[in-house]
């Protein structure tokens, strides 16, 4: 219940031990930060349909990654790690019963031939998004990271945790499952 | 090749996400996704799914870098600063708490003594009072009054201790 406050002083100094603290400086952060952020927050508000938890998701998956005492090999390494902060996060978090269905920005159109294209796409990406609501958070995940990140069997199973060779058959069962909702318009 | 399993499926997702399906992607692929039924599930979801990652990313807005790491830094600060604290507060309990056993021992010790204590005080009433009845009553006042002290006494060390340990987040 106590609460602890920083000065603007600590806050200050908070910047100098941050470097000391985390894994990687600031500037080496932020180039990895521009590679990653947008397909992590996407994929985290594709598994958990909020896009409000989504941002607080992100902001916990890169401090538990800059919090890490891993030694990264490569880049795809460090990647692969990050998605596995935040695959885990969404499995804390999916207890939660209700999903939100993000909505669509339709930008504005200058035809009604591109507007027909438009409303078209939206209502496939909604459907999209109430099937992928009705997958279990790990056949989300998979599917994801499978057929949108294009990651290989191997860097699935690392990230979600299971073993490779029963990946290919969950996977098959996840699309069917998918497949399915979008064929009954999502009423499984 | 099962029906769950296909060696062509890597290339057919590759294909879609770097948008060569399926006009520009090998065209041997393409027919074998025609006879593959998983292959053509795949090629599906996999469009499906990518257009979706494209439009979301376009759309999706994400903090700054600079906003995330200091967010994380002052995170980092606090929690170090808590856990710097820490001992500090489990001294402090521990403590407390020497000192509440010592007090209870002290009473336990003491306590026993107290007929000797009213005797004596009644003997320097009946000494130096005008009656034995007023000298009992004042004995007799005195002793509920060190009764109500004690208690008392111990409410006072033992309520902060109880808010101590109940405000206390360790």
């Amino acid at each position: 219940m106590r609460e602890f406050a920083l000065t603007d002083m600590e806050r200050l100094g908070a910047f100098d031990e941050a470097d000391r603290t985390f894994q990687m400086t600031e500037e080496a952060f932020r180039v990895f930060y521009e590679l990653t952020a947008r397909p992590v927050r996407v994929y985290l508000a594709r598994m958990t349909g909020d896009d409000r938890l989504a941002d607080d998701l992100l902001q916990e998956t890169y401090y538990r990654f800059l919090r890490a005492n891993v030694a990264f090999d490569s880049d795809d390494h460090r990647k692969n790690y990050l998605f596995r902060i935040a695959t885990n996060l969404v499995h804390d978090h999916r207890r939660k019963p209700f999903m939100e269905i993000p909505s669509a920005v339709i930008p504005d159109v200058p035809d009604a031939a591109a507007a027909a294209r438009n409303a078209e796409r939206a209502a496939r990406r909604l459907d999209l998004h109430r099937a992928m609501d009705r997958l279990k958070p790990r056949e989300r995940s998979m599917l994801w990271l499978a057929y949108a990140q294009g990651w290989s069997h191997e860097e699935i199973a690392s990230a979600i945790g299971v073993k490779t060779a029963s990946l290919k058959a969950m996977l098959h069962r996840a699309r069917q499952r998918l497949l399915k909702s979008l064929n009954t318009g999502g009423r499984s | 090749m099962n029906s769950v399993d296909c060696p062509h499926e890597q290339l057919v997702v590759n294909a879609v996400l770097t948008g060569r399906w399926p006009e520009s992607c090998d065209a041997s692929l393409v027919a074998h996704a025609k006879e593959c039924a998983t292959c053509r599930e795949i090629a599906n979801v996999s469009l499906l799914l990518r257009e979706d990652n494209d439009h979301s990313r376009f759309e999706m807005h994400v903090p700054a870098a600079g906003q995330v790491w200091w967010r994380a830094a002052v995170r980092a600060r606090l929690e170090s600063t808590h856990a710097a604290t820490r001992p500090i507060t489990w001294m402090h309990g521990i403590t407390a708490a020497i000192v509440l056993g010592m007090m209870l021992a002290a009473l336990t010790a003491l306590w026993p003594m107290m007929p000797d204590v009213m005797n004596v005080v009644r003997a320097i009433g009946r000494d130096y009072l005008p009656s034995p009845e007023v000298a009992s009553a004042l004995a007799g006042g005195l002793r509920q009054s060190l009764m109500i002290g004690a208690i008392a006494a111990a409410l006072l060390v033992l309520t902060p201790l109880a808010l101590y340990f109940v405000l206390s987040d360790d």
